[in-house]
């Protein structure tokens, strides 16, 4: 590039200081080759100043907008969500009522052995066994009696009172109580409709009533705290 | 831009770092119209021009984490832009884009692709659209620059911090650029259609 022309781009640039614009416009005015140059390249500069930018296309924004929304889970985590999250009707059978029960009656004594201690019991009578500690945990019993219309449990920690501890009726056609009991062994059975005594079919263990029925047996351990 | 819509940006930078991404849509509203204008004049008037826009912007959302507010948001934009029409142009060429038009070397054997060759219709501006085709037959080292300085209006310190090359090199660039176009298009002198417009 030579000095003349280093001064052209300069000057196209807006880079000249005052004496440098007059010693162009000096050397432009005797060379006529590097006048043409100069316009030359404001021709192109005016032309490409009023070139039209191109449009910003329909739908644009709103293309990357949708292209940096959060992934969606893939089809295992949807699929695992929908099957979690969707409603159900469960329909009971006697058996697979029992079945329930028995689980549900298992899985909330171990946690309730473990994480609920502490709280005051209401000491059954004179049927009421030996509690060798002194602190109660909760039991919740759990039974399926879909047509029935009262469900109350009776046994050793009530004094086999059929109408003083009812159960308390859920969707679904089952019956909850929750008891504090001190760790020990109690039998029980359930009362249906005030009239139908029936053991938990499921206990752990059953023992003869002496009168030709069974009895469930429920053993309440001690809370973990307590055995340390 | 003026400063305050650069700031403006920056604000807008942070909501969308928080995950605000009406804030985001606001900055490609913004920054969309010259995006385009960069992506087009270099790969010319194609799908490839808007595609890369939207991957500029996409990328940009993806790595706004690692923006530092020590650049104007502008300047990512353009520097992402430009690298990925560098990508398109090598994968059209089937080679890695000739850097070898050294600022020293005014001459060139680029010519454009075929399907870069805009079409005219009668509608269109002939002179306009020969300069648009003769922008993008410009080598693409010396068409980044040009479009840059002249179509985009940027300073020589913005496409210093847009390309990471010194204002000097880019400065060669746009003037062999400049030269390269008066060269094309002298021959439109011939039927008086070049130097018709008077001179601002």
């Amino acid at each position: 590039m030579t000095g003349p022309q280093r001064l052209i781009q300069r000057f196209i640039d807006q880079e000249l200081s005052g004496e440098e614009r007059i010693d162009l416009l000096t050397r432009i005015g005797r060379d006529q080759a590097l006048r043409e140059q100069l316009i030359d390249l404001e021709h192109l500069l005016v032309k490409v100043d009023r070139l039209a930018r191109p449009a910003v296309p329909e739908g644009f924004v709103a293309g990357v907008i949708d292209r940096t929304a959060p992934e969606p889970k893939t089809f295992v985590v949807r699929r695992a969500t929908e099957v979690l999250w969707m409603p159900r009707v469960f329909r009971w059978n006697f058996a697979g009522a029992m079945v329930a029960a028995g689980i549900a009656l298992l899985a909330v004594a171990g946690v309730t052995t473990r994480v609920l201690p502490g709280l005051p019991i209401d000491r059954p009578g004179a049927m009421t066994p030996p509690a060798p500690a002194t602190t109660a945990v909760l039991i919740r019993l759990v039974v399926l009696q879909p047509g029935a219309r009262t469900v109350e449990v009776a046994g050793d920690f009530n004094g086999w009172d059929p109408t003083r501890t009812p159960l308390e009726q859920l969707s679904g056609g089952a019956w909850t109580v929750t008891l504090p009991l001190v760790p020990g062994r109690y039998e029980y059975m359930f009362v249906v409709d005030g009239k139908e005594w029936i053991a938990d079919p499921f206990a752990l263990e059953q023992s003869d009533d002496g009168f030709g029925s069974r009895n469930a047996v429920l053993d309440v351990r001690p809370p973990i705290e307590s055995s340390l | 831009m003026a400063p305050g819509e650069a700031a403006d940006d920056a604000a807008l930078v942070r909501a969308s770092q928080q995950g605000d991404r009406e804030a985001f849509g606001t900055l490609v509203s913004r920054h969309a119209s010259s995006i385009i204008g960069v992506t087009t004049r270099m790969l010319g008037p194609t799908p490839d021009a808007e595609d890369v826009a939207q991957e500029t912007f996409v990328a940009a959302y993806k790595a706004l984490s690692q923006f530092q507010f020590d650049a104007k948001f502008s300047t990512w934009l353009y520097r992402i832009a430009l690298n990925k029409c560098t990508d398109v142009l090598r994968a059209r060429r089937g080679e890695t884009i000739s850097l070898d038009v050294t600022d020293d070397d005014g001459e060139t054997r680029w010519e454009p692709a075929d399907h870069e060759t805009p079409h005219c219709t009668l509608e269109q501006d002939e002179l306009a659209c020969e300069l648009d085709r003769n922008i993008r037959a410009l080598p693409p080292l010396y068409r980044e620059s040009f479009v840059l300085r002249h179509v985009e209006g940027l300073t020589y310190d913005e496409m210093s911090a847009i390309l990471g090359v010194h204002r000097n090199t880019l400065k060669m660039r746009v003037y062999k650029a400049r030269n390269l176009l008066c060269q094309s298009l002298a021959h439109l002198d011939g039927v008086n259609r070049w130097k018709t417009t008077k001179l601002r």
